[in-house]
């Protein structure tokens, strides 16, 4: 059998590597198959189709966006097609950003994408999107800092339906006020933990490698943060400020309160919700995405913007969900005419918003829908002020080592200065090696 | 020769359906322009014809499948982790230099500040053909005035000029009006319109506006150069992407290009990774060692212990046992995960123990906690594996042994450890190899980590696979290539391994 093998590849004339590996394998094909998968699980993370969308042929344009979303997209979808006497396909994908990335490229991609301003850097340097035309009448329809996110050097990549970012959600039953400082927070909460009222004093997403997303706010609350703006307000990926002396001053007050027990890398996203939701914590740093379960956990709760901190504001970073149209749209003119029209109507913004409870990005939609909804009037207080997340592709380089560094700040295993700096510098190593 | 008929037609159109199967695929990688997969897949259609039409090459009938298989699913991946790992591939690396000019001048179309807005319509001349025929522009400004744009310029057009009441035109004499589905087909001739116009270009957005839009980057074919028409900044190409010759960055988008060794020479020269690379290699040798004993023990000893014809309830028994092995593993880790928190109000672990163990988060108990976990999830399938093979041991061989006066253990030493490693043998050396590379349970339960000094490249728990996921794909920008040369080397580490192991269960069967 080994010989066999060997001669007939051999006949086939396929290098000496493919060889070897039929040598070890031909006993049973068990070791040389987990070789193979494991030469092929990381490139593979290329185009693979599980879960993946398949995209309908015989429709005349084709919107992927995840399941919660597609009721209401359903609708206007057929509003469209109705108006335009075409067939709209909306179809769900479990991991929009990667489908999308994977199957554009494959050419099989859909027309129109719903997914998080973020993701654009990464889209354009894939070409897998393109700039859509919005007037200048239109635009002013959003707010600034809304379409800010959506743009990548200077154009306008997509239409803007809802922002989202954290704020402090209090439990009213523990702390009636909404809280100024971060110090009132602490003492507060402190107390109540001492009366055995409650367990956490305050409940932030730390766990053991970090997350630099909800960390983001006491670094920038001292002038500090990811990366310092281009005179046009742009991210600028050769000014990394994760080791800036203000980023530092944030990274001291995380320091502090991982000694005092505050802040603990034993906490995860989902031990936050837990602990809020059983009512054993009187203040959570999060988004609106903890509303639903704390509603249903019958929590009362009360929502306000980020506090004070040694007397600095902090802000988070701004979210931005919107409609992208791709840049191999097989039906380019339906899927601009339909982001560019449809997208930016009130109806839809609102609809959009009954789903995900996020503050429209129309402000016409969210006067309206913020005269009714107190939570919503909040949540856009709380992001008010508050910077886009970079879109840029270097961000990607900056998740893992700035969530890891605050991870350790907050158990104590290194000063604040050293570890920011030392994430200063793989930051920028990563960036160099990607670009 | 009659009796045979039936068989024969069978062969046949066995035959014809393998051909037909060959000739669609062929087809598709027509369809895609992928020439060599088309001659590929026409050799083997000779290859099935000339094996099985004929009755020479006896030997080669049985080999033939597994052969083909062997290239498709094993060779093939080899070869293309190979050939990717010679490339640049990956984010803002994935299309050819022409697609990236391209597309970085397309997407660089701007609105001229200040520049009328139409109302658009899109037309042909009139007899023209709906599909083909050259496109025009018609156009409605906000006063009300209508146009004709076309490659030409601008005319203004008022012959039999209806419109709606959103000052879309509807008709024009000269001109017919194409409907949304029409125009829609025309996506392309439409997106690589441009009708000239003081300042830029009338471009159209949808299907029912216009604007005067300018590409702000040109390219210089000559020169090889990008250039930014606004600022006056060239870009050229450099270790494939558009830089910027005044140093002030560079663009996006940039291209696949060969790269020859470069990703090993990278890999082999990188600081973190030379000096992780040892600290984690001996982990991964220890890993799934480790594991593979512990289960296989664990599970040998329930094996030995429900084989036991005094113990009552076997079937049951040996369920239960089954049961983490039935439950989705990354759920387990997940689960598990939670109890290794060292917070006793959420560690089920501490809490129950009344320990104060960092679990996750000291690089020495995080790696207990894996391989703890690892025991939980591997030791079923040693059990089932160990039940099967103790099952086929005849009892001769062990009442054989009663009579000679062999002790219980000595019996299970001797006589019944032997026979059962020959036929789990191979299955320990598969168990080594999966774990191995067990990305799963790592990535759920640790991420890699916790990370020691200051740094998040090389983590505690550590594989080589998690370690050049995150250097590759993970924590950065995606480099498939890169990805590719690291998976080469854990490739050459598990094929030697492999191929020592499997020459060390050889012997074992000796014992038959």
């Amino acid at each position: 059998m080994h010989k066999r093998a060997f001669s007939a590849v051999a006949l086939v004339g396929v290098s000496a590597l493919a060889l070897a590996a039929c040598g070890s394998g031909s006993g049973t094909g068990t070791a040389s198959s987990a070789a193979s998968s494991a030469a092929t699980s990381a490139a593979a993370a290329a185009p693979t189709t599980t879960g993946a969308p398949v995209r309908d042929a015989a429709v005349d344009l084709v919107i992927w966006c995840d399941q919660d979303r597609k009721p209401i997209i359903d609708k206007y979808a057929k509003l469209f097609g109705d108006a335009q006497n075409i067939k709209v396909a909306v179809q769900v994908s479990t991991d929009v950003r990667k489908d999308f990335k994977d199957a554009t490229n494959a050419g099989k991609g859909p027309d129109v994408i719903v997914g998080a301003h973020d993701w654009l850097g990464e889209l354009v340097q894939n070409q897998a999107v393109k700039p859509i035309n919005l007037s200048a009448d239109m635009q002013a329809k959003f707010p600034a800092e809304a379409m800010a996110a959506t743009k990548f050097n200077g154009q306008i990549y997509g239409v803007p339906y809802a922002v989202e970012n954290i704020g402090i959600v209090r439990n009213t039953a523990l702390a009636p006020e909404a809280p100024k400082t971060f110090e009132e927070m602490v003492t507060l909460g402190s107390q109540l933990v001492k009366d055995g009222k409650a367990t956490n004093a305050v409940l932030l997403t730390v766990s053991k490698t970090g997350d630099a997303y909800h960390s983001y706010p006491f670094l920038k609350a001292f002038g500090g943060g990811v990366f310092a703006q281009k005179p046009n307000g742009d991210y600028d990926p050769a000014q990394v400020i994760v080791g800036s002396a203000g980023s530092i001053q944030g990274g001291d007050q995380l320091a502090a309160l991982g000694k005092a027990g505050i802040l603990s890398t034993n906490v995860d996203g989902g031990i936050v919700d837990q602990v809020f939701d059983a009512g054993k914590a009187p203040y959570a740093m999060t988004g609106p995405w903890a509303i639903d379960k704390a509603k249903k956990a019958g929590i009362k709760y009360g929502i306000s913007p980020l506090p004070t901190i040694a007397g600095k504001q902090m802000t988070p970073f701004l979210g931005v969900q919107m409609f992208y149209v791709s840049a191999k749209a097989k039906n380019d003119a339906f899927a601009q005419e339909f982001v560019t029209k449809y997208v930016t109507q009130k109806d839809l913004q609102i609809d959009m918003y009954n789903i995900g409870k996020r503050p429209p990005a129309l402000t016409e939609a969210y006067t309206q829908v913020s005269a009714t909804d107190p939570d919503i009037k909040a949540w856009f207080e709380a992001g008010k002020g508050a910077l886009p997340m970079p879109n840029i592709p270097a961000m990607n380089s900056v998740w893992g080592p700035l969530g890891q560094a605050t991870a350790d700040i907050i158990a104590q295993k290194a000063t604040a200065a050293d570890r920011l700096k030392a994430a200063q510098t793989e930051i920028e190593a990563n960036i160099k090696k990607a670009g | 020769m009659t009796s045979r008929s039936p068989w024969l037609v069978l062969k046949w159109v066995a035959i014809a359906v393998a051909l037909a199967l060959v000739l669609w695929g062929a087809g598709k990688f027509a369809a895609a322009g992928n020439l060599p997969m088309v001659i590929l897949l026409g050799f083997l259609g000779l290859a099935i014809l000339a094996i099985y039409a004929t009755r020479r090459a006896v030997p080669m009938k049985y080999l033939f499948p597994g052969l083909v298989f062997l290239l498709a699913l094993q060779v093939w991946p080899i070869v293309f982790t190979l050939m990717t790992s010679l490339t640049n591939y990956g984010d803002g690396h994935m299309e050819t230099k022409e697609a990236s000019v391209k597309y970085l001048v397309a997407q660089s179309v701007k609105e001229v500040p200040d520049a009328p807005r139409y109302t658009m319509s899109v037309g042909v001349a009139q007899g023209g053909d709906v599909t083909t025929s050259p496109l025009v522009l018609l156009l409605t400004d906000k006063a009300g005035k209508t146009y004709v744009g076309s490659t030409d310029g601008v005319k203004d057009l008022t012959d039999g000029v209806t419109k709606n009441d959103a000052g879309k035109i509807t008709a024009a004499t000269g001109y017919q009006v194409l409907t949304g589905r029409e125009v829609n087909a025309r996506s392309k001739d439409l997106s690589a319109l441009a009708v000239p116009f003081e300042g830029g270009g009338i471009k159209p957005s949808g299907l029912s506006e216009a604007f005067v839009g300018k590409a702000s980057l040109q390219y210089d074919a000559a020169a090889d150069r990008i250039i930014d028409t606004a600022t006056g900044k060239r870009y050229g190409p450099q270790h494939a992407q558009w830089v910027a010759e005044d140093g002030s960055g560079s663009l996006a988008t940039g291209w696949v290009e060969n790269v020859g060794l470069r990703n090993y020479t990278d890999a082999l020269t990188n600081e973190t990774l030379r000096n992780g690379f040892v600290k984690i290699l001996i982990w991964n040798l220890i890993f799934p060692l480790i594991s593979v004993l512990s289960t296989f023990l664990l599970g040998m000893a329930f094996a030995l212990l429900f084989n036991d014809d005094r113990v009552r309830g076997k079937g049951l028994w040996r369920s239960l046992l089954i049961l983490p092995y039935a439950l989705p593993g990354f759920v387990t880790a997940l689960v598990w995960r939670q109890m290794f928190n060292q917070d006793q109000q959420f560690g089920l672990i501490n809490k129950t123990l009344h320990l104060n163990i960092d679990w996750l988060g000291d690089p020495t108990w995080a790696k207990v906690a894996i391989l703890i976990t690892n025991l939980w999830l591997g030791f079923p399938y040693m059990f089932l594996i160990c039940t099967g093979a103790l099952q086929a041991i005849p009892s001769d061989v062990k009442e054989a042994a009663k009579i000679d006066g062999a002790s219980g253990m000595r019996t299970i030493r001797s006589i019944i450890m032997p026979l059962v490693l020959v036929a789990v043998g191979p299955l320990l050396v598969a168990s080594y190899a999966f774990n191995f590379n067990n990305f799963a349970l790592i990535y759920l339960l640790t991420s890699g980590g916790p990370f020691e000094g200051n740094q998040t490249q090389v983590g505690s728990t550590d594989l080589l696979i998690t370690y050049a996921f995150r250097l590759a794909i993970g924590g950065v920008t995606p480099n498939y290539g890169f990805a590719a040369a690291i998976s080469m080397f854990i490739f050459v580490i598990i094929a030697i391994i492999s191929l020592q192991g499997f020459r060390q269960t050889a012997r074992l069967e000796d014992v038959n």
